[in-house]
């Protein structure tokens, strides 16, 4: 058996206004970026991409955003991401950008990119914290999210922590 | 970044640039000239020189004339007295016309006296002769490839062997074509090649000439012993070919940089030619004119002239069976099978033979 | 003046561009465009099919005749494939209904100053 070979793209939404993520959906984000695709490689690329590319999980919340799609042309959809600068949905265009932050081959070694990702940004953000109470709160946010305690879903690392593990 | 790598490949071409001198005894070019039968179009550029020599004139117009035999059944090569008079008495060219070799039947008869039929599955099969698949096959073989040697002994008439290539080209398969023919003789008063197929409708060429004076054309300055170039001083073999393509496709290089339709331009560094004179021969032509040509060429330089150096380009026939000697040809993208020297004023010469994809090596 | 000792290039997949020789035809066969426009229509054909970045690779029209639409067109050999298929499925000119005829195509530009095919 021969399997169809895929790579995952693990892509953060950046919005310009940051609570506008809470409208977004997966069937927006698919048809932007088929659009970006299609700008950017035509009708030959939106031909190649159309096989098997899918938008496998999307974060309202944190932008967090999976993408599927063949091994042998991820560099069109790639490529095109940077010219994603606008999402549309329910009627509203909310402009934003798109990043790619981890090629992989499973969603798994994504997953295990994210986490590492998602503690590097804490370090780096802890410091910038202005008093001690504040990081005694953010510590114990992270601490109270493991997941046991699924159902508070409270802090962005618990959510993707859980979220992606329940997606596998 | 390559983003479609299956888009970016192209077909594979070989190029080969050789320098020599032709008084070196190992120096092939005779041989290069003499293996490649079939010649379609022949071109002469000649720097610093308004008119063709008077040399070079005489023996473009002496090229032997060729034949255009329609409707030719190839069995009639195989017959007793066409085979004694013609093929065995040597130098014979007989191919195929407006055969296409990537999809029609192609014949070729050789002046060594083989005869090469590169023919599609159906016809080999129901020809029942033995083959070889092409070469150039795909997973499944759909051409193949017969030789017959007419010069060999266990071929002449009478024997079964000739019997049975006899019947299979007469009663099983009668194989027609349209031919060209060309014959290099001296004595042809003993027995014209015409004579032989009054039977069939022909017609007699005579190879179209046409010669053109160029004038103020930029050219590279190139060096014989440098086949790669120097820096700064001369140009190298393959800056150079493109430039005489350039020339004899009358492209324009002296494009502005600030132009929009193209970059080209002539290498540096450069010199500008006065005037230049191009001639084109077309017609079906015999390895021993070009030779001859060759050497006017090489006599030319006997009195000091002002040209460095000057061109012979040798295009053959795209859809000929065979490019040097027997090795196989076929179309692909481009058929190209030609060769081009630049002959220098000292005897030295660059040669650069091109095959495309469908071919073997240059030898 | 010693002569040249002898010397042998093979060069294999060496050519940097390929050549090809192209024609335009129209239904109608009066319809007329400058150098400038035909490249132009060139372009739009390649983004067409392969978008803003995928058509952006350089090719230069070494020869045009505007009376026959004919041309030679150069490009590097890893855009032969995309110039080549865009070419092909050109349709229309201004709402004209055409077509570019693929006549020659060479790694060497000398291959095509011959075209044995029309040898008449």
């Amino acid at each position: 058996m021969v399997r169809f070979k895929s790579r995952y793209l693990l892509c953060e939404v950046r919005m310009s206004d940051p609570p506008s993520l809470q409208l977004l959906d997966d069937r927006s984000v698919f048809t932007a970026l088929r659009n970006a695709v299609s700008r950017a490689h035509g009708d030959y690329g939106a031909g190649v991409c159309g096989l098997s590319f899918a938008v496998k999980y999307l974060n309202a919340r944190t932008g967090v955003l999976f993408l599927r799609c063949r091994k042998s042309h991820y560099r069109l959809i790639w490529s095109a991401l940077p010219f994603v600068s606008s999402l549309e949905s329910r009627g509203q265009r909310l402009p934003c950008a798109v990043d790619c932050l981890h090629v992989g081959g499973t969603i798994r070694t994504c997953q295990k990119f994210l986490i590492r990702y998602n503690a590097r940004q804490i370090q780096r953000l802890l410091p910038q914290c202005r008093s001690e109470e504040e990081c005694v709160e953010v510590r114990r946010a992270v601490m109270s999210c493991s997941l046991k305690e699924l159902e508070e879903e409270e802090e962005e690392e618990d959510e993707e922590r859980g979220e992606v593990s329940a997606g596998q | 970044l390559t983003m479609l790598t299956d888009l970016e490949k192209c077909p594979r071409h070989l190029l080969v640039c050789e320098k020599s001198n032709f008084l070196n005894e190992k120096s092939r070019h005779d041989v290069h000239v003499a293996g490649h039968y079939f010649n379609y179009k022949v071109s002469v550029l000649i720097p610093e020189c308004g008119t063709l020599p008077s040399g070079l004139k005489s023996i473009v117009n002496s090229i032997a004339k060729y034949y255009l035999v329609k409707n030719f059944p190839i069995y009639k090569i195989l017959e007793e007295k066409f085979l004694e008079k013609q093929v065995k008495a040597g130098s014979l060219c007989a191919l195929s016309y407006k055969t296409r070799i990537d999809q029609d039947n192609t014949f070729a008869l050789l002046p060594t006296g083989k005869l090469v039929l590169s023919l599609d599955k159906d016809t080999y099969e129901d020809l029942g002769l033995e083959g070889q698949p092409s070469q150039y096959n795909h997973k499944v073989p759909v051409r193949y490839v017969i030789t017959v040697d007419l010069a060999d002994k266990s071929l002449a008439p009478g024997t079964n062997k000739y019997k049975r290539v006899m019947w299979a080209l007469k009663e099983k398969v009668q194989l027609r074509s349209d031919f060209l023919m060309a014959k290099h003789k001296p004595d042809e008063e003993e027995c014209p090649l015409a004579s032989c197929f009054t039977d069939y409708q022909y017609k007699e060429y005579k190879p179209s000439v046409s010669t053109q004076t160029l004038s103020d054309v930029p050219c590279p300055v190139i060096h014989s012993k440098h086949l790669k170039g120097q820096a700064e001083e001369s140009c190298d073999s393959q800056e150079f070919v493109e430039w005489l393509g350039a020339v004899t496709a009358g492209i324009e290089c002296n494009n502005e940089a600030s132009t929009f339709l193209s970059t080209y331009c002539c290498p540096d560094p450069r010199i500008i030619m006065g005037k230049a004179c191009l001639c084109t021969v077309t017609g079906f032509l015999l390895p021993e004119n070009i030779y001859q040509l060759l050497e006017e060429i090489r006599h030319y330089f006997d009195e000091p002239k002002f040209a460095p150096w000057s061109t012979l380009t040798v295009h053959g026939f795209s859809d000929s069976p065979v490019s040097w000697s027997t090795a196989e040809h076929g179309f692909h993208k481009g058929g190209e099978n030609m060769y081009s020297f630049v002959i220098f004023r000292n005897d030295d010469y660059w040669l650069y033979m091109a095959t495309g994809a469908h071919d073997a090596c240059p030898p | 003046e010693e002569p040249a000792s002898y010397e042998r290039l093979v060069l294999k997949n060496a050519s940097v561009y390929h050549y090809l020789r192209i024609s335009l035809v129209f239904q109608d066969s009066d319809k007329r465009l400058s150098e400038a426009q035909f490249k132009q229509l060139i372009i739009s054909a390649l983004r067409d099919l392969y978008g803003e970045i995928g058509a952006a690779f350089p090719f230069d029209v070494l020869k045009f005749e505007e009376n026959t639409l004919k041309a030679i067109i150069r490009v590097l050999s890893s855009g032969l494939v995309k110039l080549w298929s865009a070419l092909t499925l050109l349709g229309s000119y201004q709402n004209e209904p055409c077509a570019f005829r693929i006549i020659q195509v060479s790694p060497l530009l000398l291959a095509l100053s011959g075209n044995s095919r029309d040898f008449e």
